[in-house]
């Protein structure tokens, strides 16, 4: 029942001297939403480059559904299912927001479930559909998110890696995309780890939550725990 | 709403650029004084001052200074107002699709295959009725377009700016002089080998530049041409400055074509006798290749690799997350867009028959690069026109003497200002949406969903050209 999807023990990434991660360790079993939590500077970020090996950590271990990853090619990662959405939406703004889409499914080649999928992503975000020939660049900020992570969900992804998506957004809008997440985690099952400064919202959603500080996981528990939690609310949620 | 431009609003640009124009007028004056002013007579060393040209330089700037404003903010306002009427009308507008441009009129028109036909049929007759000196100019025009073609690869899709493209170029046209200057090897064994080792040096240059982007790669690239021009300047076994010179023109089963068929082209067909028959076979060998280049370059847009390139233009980090192989994706641009260089070159020294290092300077880099910037990045149409403008544009400024390459840098100017696009622009996919049977959609979408993931792809209307 709780099959572990990704694991991290020890992992230490560092940025030439600096040292931005000095031994992280998480858990995140299959169809769980984690909310990553911390302040600026904490190594949310890096903790999922170092999943996704952009940044490659220098020790440690990463493993997901039991393959050691540390240090894999990106590409290999997408095509296993561990797809990332990046921090700033990261968008093909000259594309059309069709081009978009279908730009992630690239890893696939079944053309009528990418055809399938697009369905689905257009009664996921009706929006986009209306928007489908505009260039992304166009798009508002709310949009532009709706179609990143739409754009990794075309890769069907077995576990989703969201960096930050309320970023810049009007709390409305928020709260829409908070939605769609948790709806593609209770419809499809993808396992999603969310790193979030926004914490109160992001622990309404997650089952379980970890918090990090300077590069160190310190503090971990159910969602609900955190939320009831006075010391973590007067640290992290603003009284 | 209606947004006219009217007298009144002309007069009123005109009242609030006064100043300015006046300005620009001043400091050009200014600017140009001591040149305008004082001539030199070398003979008798003394110069003389005066200062009759410099009325008509103020005046001049001044109108061309207003015109200029006046254009300028006509632009901005037409901009503005394309943006209101699309916002104003939004769904009615997407409904409607896109205003066709007269590219997609022509792309969309039924006669688009017959109209080819008959461009092909003109292009073939063209060098029979033409002067040797007509065939020469679009000898070198096609091969502007194989290089514009093949630069559009790398620049214009994949976004690597590479500043020494005219190396690769360099690279083929010495691969067939130097394999026929000491080895005899003819034309058509130098071509696929010119083509080769240009896409094994292309490689060459990728690799060092895997993690570089921006400028650091315009200035790694900019250096590598440089490097192989220098060296080929240098080495022994090119011959240095003097180049490689009496290279044979392609050969056509060993048959002369200056002897029988000319003398029958002449006769019969009334062929120019100045003609050296060997260029008008050149001419179609680069008109073959410019048409394999076509296909090619056309098939590699739209196929994996190709939005593998469209990704790493538009943002590298997704391009990534997108699970594409970066590396393999620049290495393969590097390569595969140097391949056409190559191939050029290896014409080009059929062509003329000589080359030597100076055919290859930075310059040629830079002509190759406003070919596919002026002709619009991205776009094969707008590449083949900008090589054709770039070429023979420069040959009709002629009239103009010592002011051509001023001319032609201020027609640039003007175009970068007025089109920044380029001459042709690189239009995405467009899909007309498909709507109820009374025109109108429902409301929730599922029309437009069906429009786009319904049937194969009667509603997609114009592609990349």
């Amino acid at each position: 029942m709780t099959k572990t999807m990704l694991e991290l023990k020890g992992v230490r990434t560092a940025y030439g001297n600096i040292e931005a991660l000095k031994g992280v360790d998480l858990h995140i079993n299959e169809g769980e939403i984690i909310a990553l939590l911390g302040a600026n500077g904490a190594g949310k970020t890096t903790t999922l480059a170092s999943i996704t090996g952009l940044v490659p950590p220098k020790s440690g271990t990463i493993t997901f559904e039991g393959e050691d990853i540390r240090g894999a090619r990106t590409e290999n990662l997408v095509k296993k299912g561990l797809i990332m959405v990046p921090e700033g939406r990261h968008i093909f703004p000259g594309l059309t927001v069709l081009e978009n889409l279908k730009m992630g499914a690239y890893v696939l080649k079944d053309q009528s479930g990418i055809k399938k999928d697009l369905e689905y992503i257009f009664n996921l975000f009706p929006i986009l559909a209306t928007r489908s020939k505009q260039s992304g660049g166009t798009l508002s900020g709310g949009e532009q998110q709706m179609l990143a992570i739409s754009r990794s969900l075309m890769g069907k992804p077995r576990m989703l890696l969201l960096d930050e998506p309320s970023l810049g957004l009007a709390p409305i809008v928020i709260r829409d995309i908070f939605d769609t997440i948790r709806k593609i985690n209770t419809e499809n099952g993808t396992t999603i780890l969310l790193v979030e400064q926004n914490a109160n919202l992001a622990l309404m959603l997650a089952h379980r939550a970890y918090i990090m500080t300077t590069g160190l996981i310190t503090l971990s528990g159910t969602a609900s725990e955190f939320l009831n939690d006075e010391n973590v609310r007067k640290a992290y949620l603003g009284g | 709403m209606t947004h006219k431009i009217t007298a009144s609003h002309i007069g009123r640009v005109i009242w609030s650029e006064f100043k300015p124009a006046l300005l620009a007028s001043f400091w050009i004056c200014l600017l140009a004084f001591p040149i305008m002013t004082l001539s030199i007579n070398p003979t008798n060393q003394s110069f003389k001052f005066s200062l009759d040209r410099m009325p008509y330089l103020a005046l001049g700037t001044f109108v061309l200074s207003i015109l200029w404003r006046f254009f300028l903010k006509r632009r901005a306002f037409i901009g503005i107002t394309k943006a209101v009427h699309q916002s104003e009308g939004l769904p009615e507008d997407l409904r409607k699709g896109p205003k066709p441009s007269w590219l997609t009129v022509v792309k969309a028109s039924r006669y688009r295959r017959q109209g080819i036909y008959v461009l092909l049929a003109i292009m073939a007759i063209l060098p029979f009725i033409s002067s040797p000196y007509t065939v020469n100019v679009m000898v070198t025009a096609l091969i502007y377009v194989t290089l514009g073609l093949g630069l559009n690869v790398v620049v214009g899709v994949s976004g690597l700016l590479n500043l020494g493209y005219i190396a690769f170029y360099a690279i083929g046209a010495y691969t067939y002089g130097l394999l026929n200057h000491y080895f005899g090897l003819s034309f058509w064994v130098c071509l696929p080998l010119g083509g080769l080792t240009a896409t094994l040096m292309g490689l060459l240059l990728g690799f060092p530049v895997i993690r570089l982007s921006g400028d650091y790669l315009a200035i790694v690239t900019l250096s590598f041409g440089e490097i192989t021009r220098l060296v080929l300047n240098n080495l022994t076994v090119t011959r240095g400055p003097r180049g490689i010179s009496y290279i044979q023109p392609a050969g056509f089963f060993g048959i002369d074509l200056n002897g029988a068929p000319k003398e029958f082209l002449v006769n019969y067909l009334r062929v120019d006798p100045a003609m050296d028959i060997n260029k008008i076979f050149t001419y179609f060998i680069i008109l073959c290749l410019v048409i394999v280049t076509i296909i090619f370059v056309f098939r590699l847009e739209n196929s994996r690799l190709g939005r593998a390139w469209l990704a790493m233009r538009e943002d590298e980090v997704a391009c990534q997350a997108m699970g594409i192989n970066r590396t393999r994706a620049k290495l393969t641009a590097f390569a595969l867009g140097s391949t056409w260089a190559g191939l050029a070159g290896v014409v080009f020294a059929s062509q003329i028959t000589f080359i030597n290092p100076a055919s290859f300077s930075f310059l040629g880099s830079i002509l190759v690069l406003s070919i596919v910037v002026l002709g619009g990045m991205g776009s094969i149409p707008g590449v083949i026109l900008g090589a054709i403008v770039l070429s023979a544009l420069p040959e009709q400024l002629r009239f103009f003497s010592q002011y051509r390459m001023l001319l032609f840098g201020a027609l640039m100017v003007l175009m970068m200002v007025f089109r920044p696009g380029g001459l042709i622009q690189s239009t995405r996919e467009v899909y007309i949406h498909k709507t109820n049977g009374n025109g109108k959609g429902d409301g929730n979408g599922t029309a437009r969903l069906e429009a786009l993931t319904g049937a194969p792809k009667p509603e997609a209307t114009g592609e990349r050209p």
